[in-house]
């Protein structure tokens, strides 16, 4: 059955999918994974540290903050990894310029995961195979063939659904048998599977439970996507709001929440269709390692970073972790950045399909990939 | 009376109503623009042939497609359809030579393109954008001078420079205006040289940080590998890692004031720093560029430190490989995605034997038979296939941002492609934005898309009715399965140009 919607679908070998998960506003890594073991962190935090009662132990070292402790599973599974002490080379903690900077993947035009679309697909791509679920494409996907911005599967129409016009494309489409003729036939397809995924009512596997988000919406979509074999290769959800300047728990908790809500509900819900997949999950730059006085945190550099999906050795959390004493603080008392995000990303597109244009991807970076899968 | 945006408002608050109480005729000519379609056709004479003739081809081919009432107009040239085709052509080869009033007093409101390029920064990033798109794509709809502007669009794609990077979303406007437009139709070294000191491209290739104040500094390669690889011989024209390197050293020291940098005046400024420029000797593809000694007065050794440039220019213009990569992308953009070697060979000996003019290059290839042969066996790209709906429809358009969308939406809004070699001209990686065209093609026979019209009424009556149509979006009679197709869509317009055959050119 795979075999024939593969070719239904033109995509061949290409059915993995890359899913993008950035959280905008300068997510707070210590407090999403907090290093338990370093006396530093509590010294810095007297306020807003996670306990170490209360957090979920992974390792001898760092601790989930316990709202994420839904992804506990995908992590003891080895599905989850999480990377510490992440993030660019971008030191002007300004927003903007830090994710420009990331979805950017340098000072260079467009954005990386849509070098890495224009890279892999000169052979062709179909109309479904980038999605950005939300109002708009972002940065990352600058560039990229095709990408459709997706806020539900009603998008994805012809029309307010035209049957007649439908069939005398397919009329006309199926007359032929060049390359032209068989993307119509595939366009098609993709319609009629959308058209099918909309009309019957989505019940997540597993007993798997998305929250009413936009977050958990989006990740709900994409899963349909990726079981209704449309030929999506990359999408990309937004979860924005982790500016935690003041009163970092009531800003930042309810994120995490969604957060883990999210990732776990999709982790779940796909099943064994995990394996041609990934997830990663990442922020423009982390937090102060000192509290401020109005218990939050302000711009930093280090966050961390989460990668789940097919093949990786995860039940880790990789990076050098790289103390929290003064001397190796950066500038105004940030975590420094370890591992470059491209690291991360790297060994990630090169499972999903990049063969040998990660130069063009990450231009002017010596790559050193992370060792995602072992 | 050149018409500012500022003295448009003015008078535009009740614009609607003002234009219903006078009546368009009584309109300056500059409002009128804005408001009407161009050239209303009157009735006409659609294509009678089976397949697409040489008059239909060169409209498909050099132009974004005819408009209604061109075909026939065309055909006049000539006794046949071949000397018809090819006195269009030569018409299209002398732009000056034709009238476009029209499309440049369409693209008068977009202010910022006549701008000079230190009042660019002045205005927000996203209105540059926007009316870099909007001017681009009101110029392909409207402009009598076609191949230009097919030209402007290949060009842009030769030189292409994302406008997101740095300083790029100012200074682009100006390269567009400065590069692309002014050197589209005339001599390529004189657009390769223009390029090569455009503020944009210093930009976005970084030749602004190409230096070498002292020997442990390591030149930027990123402009001489473009330029070897994708602007002059081609990624396989023979030259060697050591020649970008080389070609590196000899433009090290030209650079571009940025936005950071004081006086604000002075912002985007190209400058040629001897304090930067590697003065050792060198050589580049074969040929020696001695040191230039430090004796020397300052006057003289910037001289010598700025001829490098010219010097570098000239030695990969007239290589040989440069030639034949030229000739043989204008011949996969004119002739088909695998281009014939022959018709290559022939375009490159014009090429060099013109010095690069332009319009010799073309013309020597409008006249090889695979060009004349290779009918309907492209596929448009998003950008060209949309104008030429818009064309074929006689729609008038204010090429506002819900059109643009559409071109976003399938990864060809202009001036939005991120990597140095551009849009690719094949058909291939364009096969996933069927649907998004099938839906720009719903919409704009509905009348759906804002500030966009069409007359469907009367684009039919002056077809002569429903084949008569047909024919003239096809280019050629409908097969029997189109005209069914036609009938049976419940929406004929909008089925041909979502058909197979509207896709082709």
């Amino acid at each position: 059955m795979a075999e024939v919607q593969s070719i239904l679908t033109g995509n061949g070998d290409q059915r993995q999918t890359l899913v993008v998960v950035f959280l905008r506003g300068g997510a707070d890594g210590l407090n999403l994974v907090a290093p338990l073991d370093d006396d530093g962190y509590y010294r810095a935090r007297p306020r807003i540290a996670i306990g170490r009662k209360q957090a979920v132990r992974l390792d001898g070292f760092y601790g989930l903050n316990p709202l994420l402790q839904a992804l506990e599973p995908a992590y003891h599974d080895g599905a989850l990894a999480i990377i510490h002490a992440a993030g660019s080379e971008d030191n002007t903690r300004s927003h903007f310029e830090a994710q420009d900077l990331m979805e950017h993947g340098g000072v260079t035009g467009g954005g990386w995961l849509g070098r890495f679309l224009q890279a892999r697909n000169q052979a062709g791509s179909g109309p479904l195979a980038a999605v950005a679920l939300g109002k708009s494409i972002p940065e990352c996907l600058r560039g990229s063939p095709a990408a459709t911005v997706l806020q539900s599967l009603d998008d994805f129409s012809l029309g307010d659904n035209r049957p007649r016009l439908t069939q005398s494309l397919a009329k006309l489409y199926g007359a032929q048998t060049d390359g032209l003729a068989g993307a119509g036939r595939d366009t098609l397809d993709a319609l009629r599977r959308v058209e099918q995924l909309r009309n019957t009512p989505y019940l997540a596997a597993n007993g798997a439970h998305y929250g009413g988000d936009d977050f958990s919406r989006g990740l709900r979509q994409v899963a349909r996507l990726i079981k209704g074999r449309v030929g999506l290769q990359a999408a990309s959800v937004d979860l924005g709001g982790w500016d935690s300047h003041f009163s970092q728990s009531l800003i930042m908790d309810p994120l995490i929440s969604r957060l883990a809500k999210g990732l776990a509900a999709f982790y779940q819900d796909l099943g064994d269709e995990m394996h041609r997949t990934t997830v990663v999950v990442m922020t423009e730059f982390g937090r102060r390692v000192e509290e401020n006085s109005a218990f939050g945190t302000d711009h930093g550099r280090g966050s961390v970073m989460f990668v789940m999906g097919g093949g990786i050795e995860g039940g880790r959390v990789l990076g050098k972790w790289p103390g929290l004493s003064r001397e190796v603080l950066e500038g105004p008392g940030d975590l420094p950045v370890t591992t470059n995000y491209r690291n991360v990303l790297a060994p990630i597109l090169q499972r999903h399909g990049a063969g040998g244009k990660l130069s063009q991807v990450f231009p002017e970076f010596n790559i050193a990939p992370l060792p995602l899968y072992g | 009376m050149q018409l500012s945006r500022r003295n448009f408002l003015k008078v535009g608050g009740s614009s609607a109503a003002w234009l219903a109480a006078v009546g368009c005729d009584r309109l300056p000519r500059e409002l009128r623009a804005l408001y009407e379609s161009p050239k209303r056709s009157g009735s006409f004479q659609p294509p009678t042939t089976q397949d697409i003739d040489p008059v239909t081809h060169v409209l498909n081919r050099t132009a974004f497609g005819p408009r209604p009432g061109e075909y026939t107009r065309v055909r006049k040239l000539g006794t046949t359809p071949m000397e018809a085709a090819a006195a269009y052509v030569e018409q299209q080869l002398n732009p000056q030579q034709l009238d476009d009033a029209e499309a440049e007093y369409a693209v008068r409101r977009f202010e910022t393109l006549t701008e000079p390029l230190g009042e660019l920064f002045e205005y927000q990033e996203e209105l540059l954008q926007n009316e870099l798109m909007r001017g681009a794509l009101t110029r392909a709809i409207w402009s009598e001078r076609q191949l230009y502007e097919v030209m402007v669009q290949f060009w842009s794609d030769h030189f292409n420079i994302d406008p997101s990077k740095g300083d790029c979303k100012w200074l682009k406007v100006a390269d567009d205006r400065e590069v692309i437009r002014k050197h589209a139709l005339g001599s390529f070294p004189e657009m390769l040289r223009a390029s090569a000191l455009s503020p944009a491209m210093l930009w976005y290739l970084d030749g602004r940080v190409n230096r070498r104040g002292n020997m442990a500094e390591k030149p930027n390669e990123n402009y001489a590998r473009e330029l070897l690889e994708l602007h002059s011989l081609g990624v396989h024209g023979g030259y060697t890692q050591t020649d970008v390197m080389e070609v590196a050293r000899c433009l090290t020291g030209w650079t571009v004031r940025s936005k950071a940098q004081e006086p604000y005046f002075q912002i985007g400024k190209v400058e040629f720093k001897l304090s930067q420029h590697d003065c050792g000797g060198k050589q580049v593809l074969g040929e020696n560029f001695p040191a230039i000694p430090a004796n020397l007065d300052k006057a003289r050794r910037e001289q010598l430190g700025q001829a490098e440039l010219d010097r570098v220019l000239e030695i990969v213009t007239n290589h040989p490989a440069t030639a034949r990569h030229l000739s043989t992308k204008l011949c996969q953009r004119f002739i088909a995605d695998e281009p014939p070697a022959r018709a290559a060979e022939s375009v490159a000996s014009a090429f060099t034997q013109s010095g690069g003019d332009i319009p010799t290059t073309l013309r020597a290839l409008f006249a090889t038979s695979e060009f004349r042969e290779a009918r309907g066996n492209k596929i448009k790209r998003p950008f060209n296939y949309i104008v030429s709906a818009l064309r074929a429809t006689g729609a008038s358009t204010d090429a506002g941002m819900e059109l643009i969308g559409y071109l976003q939406r399938m990864g060809h809004a202009p001036f939005n492609y991120p990597t140095p070699d551009g849009f690719p001209e094949p058909a291939a990686p364009w096969l996933g934005t069927l649907l998004w065209r099938w839906n720009f093609a719903l919409a704009l026979s509905e009348n759906r898309i804002n500030g966009t019209r069409l007359d469907f009424a009367a684009l039919l009556s002056n077809a002569g009715g429903d084949a008569g149509l047909m024919a003239h979006l096809l280019g050629r009679k409908p097969s029997p399965d189109e005209a069914q197709a036609y009938y049976d869509s419940g929406a004929g317009l909008a089925l041909i140009l979502s058909a197979p055959a509207f896709q082709r050119c």
